[in-house]
């Protein structure tokens, strides 16, 4: 299946936004039936590159050739026509339609009589999701999928109207570790069809695990072009970050006895059975999982932002009103949920005014904000995480994530905080902003806090954390000390837990009495 | 106009701190793309300078004092409920019962002035409180039942206008007596009441909206519930109150108006919640939520009300006034929307 002839070739791109050049004269060749990984930090202008390539953006200079024929720009139409298409990261697919609605929308199929013949269209919708061997009901709603078979029905729609280059824009950034593998499935089958893809990503195992050759671009610059077959990953990472990356968790300082959090019999709305669980003063508590395995729900039932029927919080000793954000706040709980744009941060308001929500009453006399004060001390917030701003004024929108995320999570510094409960605290946040995250957590358990982290980041789970619980359904399914952690088969043991796959696999210290229903 | 941060705030926020990381400056001070992006920032302020500047050519009449003062009397109804509709439209939410609570208002208090004349504070109180009540089921509705606002507020829209007629038994109240009158009608140093009543409505909700936490916190809720949420503040609550506030507010209006002309019509308000919302959206915020300011909407509302006056002086019939008028609205937050994209790219 390998043909000498370029399916796509980029020469020369130029793109600058507004003066500031995103991309330097980037020239890139695709063959046939290949799968081309592109990386490099947020930033690094991977996005802009995909978007000219398929033509929704026009460079200042360069061009683009399909099989030696020009691409226009501008015109992503006949980009479509030419046979290359793009996944966008953000996916444009229409919730509330049915999954073969969305395959066939804008090409559907009509009867002689000129309707539209759903019965036809189910039919080949089927016939379309098999060659995948993906088990997706054509007639399911799109909202009720998972986000990852979701980015799967893009893929399918996008390569079935003849695509013989297929740009997917971080497939992987929303969805969990089982969803990942029908992905590589998907991009496998294609692959083999002769379907041309670059797939770009933050993390090196998708690298690994899907591509043949490495493209690395850095401040618009390609840096690196090689073959899977001869480079490494740390050649990878240097080419990304500019830098041999020091090792990417810091250490842990060791956990003090005193327990700071103590969650009891907390039930929280909709789960099958109560949760428990301790954290001392400086430890970080991993939370594994598969998505939508409640970790999420259980730190938001802990804080008060979701309903729970039954159960105690306390914070040092003290108990917290349940449903209660606010009194969380007060006894020194924090939260920095998952999504830093749908409740993280408020995008339409600067750096500041997001820096002092949390405590604004500490800021305010008799309900008149003190500015020099809350600037003081937002700033030394912001400026002990190190955030890349052009001040306090600066509005969140135009931050990059890792950026968005560092305000999120420094915005609690401003009083004193005894646990933080973190929610992907890394999710969409580029290789070097990681780094400064995992530092700035590691420095906060040292400093006293006790902090939860819920992650779908296998190896964020097992570098960061002290003590680390799988969740499932709801339910804490197993317990996993460091030095478990530390264990070879460590991986498979989480997933098996994660997944239910019964326990015939070794779990050193399976909670089977957190549960009920106990797990077989 | 889309500026998105108490001013105040920022002055001294980008000057205290100097550790903090500096990339991508501003563009640099009278550099051509300095002047672009203020002349772009500053677009509504320009138009009305042009508006005006053409009807002071076109008529003398226009640029008197006399001129200037009506155009500020028929401006403070407007005024009060353009601030409250502005707190509302903050949240992300939008307030058209205002038009027919002016009414029910008025005619409330019209009512109290003819059943206990001589009682000047009662009727106002009366209005004050008609408005609190109204507001408040709208809040509660919205904030507590989750009833989407658009549908909320247009209830209690036909609810107040069918109030209105029910408390005049169909007919509007005439014959009350001088003091109720004496509201709306006195000045204190040459200046009217209900002007004195909105700039003094304009400066207060200027200072509470960037200088207060109670304003942050109406930023907050309506940039982005969730994440208010998260970050301890209690969103029903300024949910609740946005609504109430702009009750109130429409509640003053609706006694201003009914004093001026000295009876109580069920008429009185019809559609100005519309003029409302536009001053608002030409203002500069987002029906969405989360952006605006209020000197937006006062600016939104002046050049609202210097058309109005103008084309009156021009003699241009009613008609083409609401067609120009209408054109206006839409070029205006057309232009808005556009260099505000142009801005972000």
């Amino acid at each position: 299946m390998t043909a000498d002839l370029p399916i796509l070739e980029c020469k020369g791109i130029v793109k600058g936004f507004g003066g500031a050049p995103v991309l330097k004269s980037v020239s890139l060749k695709l063959e046939i039936g290949t799968v081309t990984a592109l990386v490099g930090e947020n930033g690094a202008g991977k996005s802009t590159l995909l978007k000219i390539a398929s033509g929704q953006l026009r460079p200042d200079a360069g061009e683009i050739s399909v099989r030696g024929e020009q691409l226009p720009f501008g015109d992503p139409r006949a980009a479509h026509r030419m046979g290359v298409a793009i996944v966008p990261q953000e996916l444009a697919s229409i919730p509330d339609m049915r999954v073969y609605e969305n395959l066939f929308v804008g090409s559907e199929l009509k009867s002689r009589a000129g309707l539209l013949d759903r019965r036809r269209m189910i039919k080949q919708a089927r016939e379309m999701l098999d060659v995948f061997e993906v088990e997706i009901d054509p007639q399911a709603v799109m909202n009720r999928l998972p986000v990852g078979l979701r980015q799967i029905v893009e893929i399918v729609k996008n390569s079935s109207k003849g695509a013989k280059v297929l740009l997917l824009d971080e497939p992987t950034s929303a969805i969990s570790e089982r969803e990942i593998e029908g992905l590589y499935g998907v991009v496998r089958h294609l692959r083999n069809q002769g379907v041309a893809m670059v797939y770009t990503t933050h993390k090196m195992e998708e690298v690994r695990a899907t591509a043949d050759r490495v493209v690395v671009l850095r401040d618009g610059n390609l840096i690196l072009d090689q073959s899977m077959k001869v480079t490494t990953d740390a050649a990878i990472v240097e080419a990304m970050i500019g830098r041999e990356l020091e090792d990417l968790f810091p250490p842990r300082a060791a956990a003090q006895p005193e327990v700071v959090l103590s969650v009891e019999e907390l039930h929280v709305t909709g789960t099958a059975a109560p949760v428990s669980l301790q954290v001392r003063r400086g430890e970080i508590l991993g939370l594994a999982g598969l998505v939508g395995a409640g970790r999420t729900e259980l730190l938001e039932a802990i804080f008060g932002t979701r309903t729970s029927d039954t159960g105690t919080v306390h914070v040092a000793g003290r108990a917290v009103r349940r449903e209660s954000p606010a009194a969380s706040i007060s006894a020194g709980m924090a939260l920095v949920p998952e999504d830093r744009k749908g409740a993280g941060g408020i995008l339409s308001m600067s750096v500041l005014d997001n820096g002092s929500l949390p405590r604004l009453s500490s800021f305010t006399t008799g309900g008149w904000l003190n500015n020099r004060n809350r600037a003081k001390s937002v700033g030394q917030a912001m400026s002990s995480v190190h955030l890349r701003s052009r001040g306090l004024s600066q509005s969140m929108e135009t931050l990059s994530g890792g950026n968005q995320q560092k305000v999120v999570l420094a915005r609690w510094l401003t009083g004193h905080v005894d646990v933080m409960l973190l929610d992907e605290p890394t999710r969409g946040v580029d290789v070097g902003a990681r780094s400064e995250i995992y530092k700035i957590i590691t420095e906060l358990a040292k400093q006293g806090m006790a902090v939860i982290m819920a992650s779908s980041d296998m190896p964020e789970i097992l570098g960061m954390s002290h003590r680390a619980y799988v969740m499932r359904a709801g339910a804490l399914v197993g317990e996993l000390d460091r030095a478990a952690l530390d264990r070879a088969d460590v991986q498979t043991t989480i997933f098996h837990l994660a997944a239910g796959l019964g326990d015939d696999v070794s779990s050193p210290t399976a909670l089977t009495d957190t549960t009920k229903d106990g797990f077989s | 106009m889309r500026s998105v941060t108490p001013k105040g705030s920022v002055q001294e926020a980008g000057t205290t701190v100097p550790s903090s990381e500096v990339v991508n400056a501003e563009p640099a001070r009278f550099s051509k793309d300095w002047l672009t992006d203020r002349l772009l920032r500053n677009s509504m302020l320009i138009v009305m300078l042009l508006v005006i500047t053409y009807f002071s050519y076109r008529s003398a009449r226009f640029g008197t004092v006399d001129n200037l003062r009506t155009i500020l009397i028929a401006a403070a109804p407007f005024a009060l409920i353009a601030l409250g509709q502005t707190l509302v439209i903050l949240t992300g939410g939008i307030d058209l019962s205002v038009g027919s609570l002016i009414a029910l208002a008025g005619m409330s208090s019209a009512w109290v002035a003819v059943h206990h004349p001589g009682q000047v504070w009662m009727t106002v109180g009366t209005a004050l409180l008609a408005g609190l009540i109204v507001g408040s089921i709208n809040g509660f509705l919205v904030a507590k039942v989750n009833v989407p606002p658009f549908i909320a507020t247009l209830g209690m829209l036909t609810a107040c206008s069918g109030m209105a007629y029910v408390i005049g038994g169909g007919a509007p109240i005439n014959g009350l007596p001088k003091e109720f009158g004496n509201i709306a009608n006195t000045a204190i140093l040459g200046v009217q009441i209900p002007v004195l009543v909105m700039i003094v409505g304009i400066l207060a909700f200027s200072v509470m909206m960037r200088r207060t936490s109670y304003g942050m916190r109406v930023y907050a809720v309506g940039g982005n519930r969730v994440a208010a949420e998260i970050a301890g503040v209690k969103a029903s609550r300024t949910l609740f109150s946005v609504y109430a506030i702009s009750g109130v507010l429409a509640g003053l209006s609706g006694v201003m108006l009914a004093s001026r002309v000295i009876s109580g019509a069920p008429t009185l308000g019809k559609g100005y919640e519309l003029d409302a919302i536009a001053a608002v959206v030409i203002g500069g915020a987002s029906l969405m939520g989360g952006r605006g300011t209020i000197w937006g909407t006062a600016l939104g509302l002046f050049l609202i009300q210097t058309l109005n006056n103008g084309l009156d002086i021009l003699t241009v019939p009613a008609y083409w006034q609401s067609v120009i008028k209408g054109v206006l609205i839409i070029s205006a937050v057309a232009v808005d929307v556009w260099s505000t994209s142009r801005r972000r790219r």
